[in-house]
């Protein structure tokens, strides 16, 4: 069972939201960022190219030109496969715990996980980001020893970045599986 | 935008009216609420009049059903977003502090995030506070360029004559001459402000401070009446006239053996006091009790019968009602607002100088030795009435409703009163500045526009989070009573 929604992120980009309900206390949440474009990735080469020739013209050196192509080369490839990511989901399993996992443009993957006696709750949060004050959604991890005590807070889906309508609808269907958890 | 915002106010009130019409003791609600962000460096933790003067009529503005918002810079680790009692919410923003806890001010660097918060919180009244805070000026010019109406409260007097005085004269006439409404403290403060700002007496309003009364209260079984003891509260600086207090201590140690002196509050003078007390040998008779908190001035200040205050320059002494309202015999000199504030039986004043305030203080030490004295009970009480914050903020609101019903100049005009009334060199350099604020805003709005940014979720408020549950539970607590 699997729905998918359009959202916008906090810079306008647009995001799906795909829901999967494997069962009553299993649920998945993916958030898809947009591919990398053509177009922004033509223009970036190409800036890059015109300054280097630019440069080879005022310099009449040719390793300016070489250096450049390997810079776009190693930074597309660095773009790639440490900072563009694809993918971030959510997977929530009510009695075992939580499994974040971001897919980066170069198909390599991350996960953590936290167990769920760890958790304390997941919440929406306000920072301030950069020039601007966006909502997140966090984990908050519980103090082993007093477990009234937050002792730390994972942000989760910090490269997409969804606007607070699509945090809401993870929000309540997080706190839906937390809640069972509880009464159990 | 501006339809909206109309029809919001309409439902608002469908939905707060049947709730107030159940409880009788909440104050009603006005007939127009406002969304108010008060700006200003200072705020808690860093301590003094301004910040509780922000705390405490914000929580009074909340209590009417007003939406408030605090803005300032972080202190230290304290940064990010925070709730206060009954959801007063304090944005510190992570700016740079320049001096004496005052941000560094380019005018611009501070404007996308100030956008930012005043577009979605729906801040409709933009409120600034004193003169020396960078923030409040950047705010209010922000604002302004927004189109948001704005309000401007001055805490302190200023001198005409040096070089400082002159330059933040300067920039107080640029910054508050289309600012739509000013308000003082005291009428001292208004006449000061208007002067320096060359601004129109009729867009200043005079709303004195306030003490909270139940944290100010007698208690006279904590003095000792076999001895006469004189408490000084303030900081030991130039202006609170610590070198006056440095010649009166010796005076009348010197006449009255049993008087005792309770100095409490730190500064660069304390050295001058400290002489002094080595000097004549009063170690057992002169207490410096250094920095105080807060909750502990009022135990300070039940220790004594007298108060004296040495201010040479002052707005409006928020020190000498805290003395009154805890039943002490109030000695000051006769500076600035301080005539306005209490009545006459109730303080002596005097001239700034040695000699005049060792007179009114012989005069108040022959009332306390006669018994002619009022007792403390009677002082508390008639102080009691005289500033409340409930009056403050029922005040201010009324500037608001009269601020609501004002135009905001729109660029041109902006201009022309920018270039006209500033003078033909500062009034074109704000001028070109304001331009480029408007064109900077331009960017903003291209960059991130309006219908991106998340409204916030109101804490306070007619829709507030935090009131309604507070509505709430008051309904239930009568209907459980009924």
């Amino acid at each position: 069972m699997a729905d998918e929604e359009g959202y916008l992120a906090v810079s306008g980009e647009r995001i799906t939201l795909q829901r999967r309900h494997h069962s009553a206390s299993c649920r998945e949440f993916l958030v898809r960022c947009p591919r990398l474009q053509l177009r922004s990735l033509s223009a970036v080469t190409c800036s890059v190219w015109l300054v280097a020739y630019g440069l080879f013209v005022l310099c009449q050196n040719s390793v300016v030109l070489s250096a450049a192509i390997f810079v776009t080369l190693i930074g597309l490839l660095v773009y790639l496969h440490f900072v563009k990511i694809d993918q971030e989901s959510l997977l929530i399993v009510g009695s075992l715990g939580i499994q974040m996992t971001s897919s980066y443009a170069s198909g390599k993957e991350s996960t953590t996980f936290i167990e769920m006696n760890k958790v304390k709750d997941v919440v929406i949060n306000e920072a301030i980001y950069m020039q601007k004050v966006i909502y997140y959604l966090c984990i908050l991890l519980q103090d082993p020893v007093e477990p009234h005590v937050v002792s730390e807070v994972v942000p989760l889906f910090q490269s997409s970045k969804p606007r607070l309508d699509c945090l809401v609808e993870v929000y309540k269907s997080c706190q839906e599986i937390l809640e069972q958890n509880k009464k159990s | 935008m501006a339809c909206r915002r109309g029809g919001n106010h309409k439902h608002c009130l469908s939905t707060t009216s049947p709730s107030i019409s159940n409880c009788h003791k909440l104050p009603s609600c006005s007939s127009r609420t406002h969304n108010i962000c008060m700006v200003s460096d200072f705020f808690y933790p860093n301590m003094g009049g301004v910040e509780s003067h922000i705390y405490q009529l914000s929580q009074c503005l909340i209590e009417r059903g007003h939406k408030v918002i605090i803005i300032t810079h972080a202190y230290e680790d304290r940064k990010g977003i925070r709730y206060l009692t009954n959801g007063l919410k304090v944005y510190y923003l992570p700016l740079r502090v320049m001096y004496n806890q005052s941000t560094a001010t380019t005018l611009f660097h501070s404007m996308p995030l100030l956008r930012y918060i005043f577009v979605r919180e729906r801040v409709t009244i933009v409120h600034a506070h004193s003169s020396f805070s960078a923030m409040a000026h950047d705010a209010l010019f922000h604002a302004k360029t927004m189109q948001l109406r704005t309000v401007f409260t001055d805490h302190s007097l200023f001198g005409f004559a040096d070089v400082s005085s002159v330059l933040t004269n300067k920039l107080l006439t640029v910054s508050l001459c289309d600012t739509n409404h000013i308000i003082c403290v005291s009428y001292t403060s208004k006449e000061n402000t208007v002067l320096r700002a060359t601004l129109d007496p009729k867009i200043v309003s005079v709303i004195p401070n306030a003490v909270d009364p139940t944290d100010f209260t007698p208690d006279p079984s904590r003095r000792d009446n076999s001895t006469i003891t004189i408490v000084v509260v303030s900081r030991l600086v130039y202006r609170k006239g610590i070198d006056l207090l440095s010649g009166i201590i010796p005076d009348l140690c010197q006449k009255y053996p049993n008087l005792h002196f309770i100095v409490g509050g730190e500064g660069p003078k304390r050295i001058v006091l400290e002489e002094v007390r080595e000097r004549y040998q009063l170690h057992d008779r002169v207490r410096l009790l250094g920095a105080l908190e807060h909750q502990d001035v009022r135990n300070v200040l039940v220790q004594g019968h007298i108060f004296l205050n040495t201010s040479l320059t002052e707005a409006f002494c928020m020190a000498i009602v805290e003395a009154a309202s805890c039943g002490l015999q109030v000695v000051s000199t006769k500076v600035g607002g301080i005539p306005e504030v209490l009545p006459d039986n109730l303080i002596i004043l005097c001239d700034p100088s040695v000699k005049s305030l060792c007179n009114g203080l012989e005069k108040a030490i022959s009332h306390l030795k006669s018994g002619s004295l009022l007792s403390p009970e009677i002082i508390h009480s008639q102080v009691k009435t005289f500033y409340t914050w409930r009056n403050v903020a029922e005040r201010t609101e009324k500037v608001y409703d009269r601020v609501a019903g004002e135009i905001v100049l729109p660029m041109g005009k902006r201009l022309d009163r920018l270039i006209s009334h500033c003078g033909p060199v500062t009034g074109c350099i704000f001028a070109l500045l304001s331009v480029i604020s408007f064109l900077f805003l331009m960017f903003l709005r291209w960059l991130t526009p309006d219908y991106l940014i998340d409204a916030a979720i109101d804490a306070t408020g007619p829709y507030g989070a935090w009131t309604q549950q507070y509505f709430r539970k008051k309904r239930e607590t009568l209907n459980s009573n009924s």
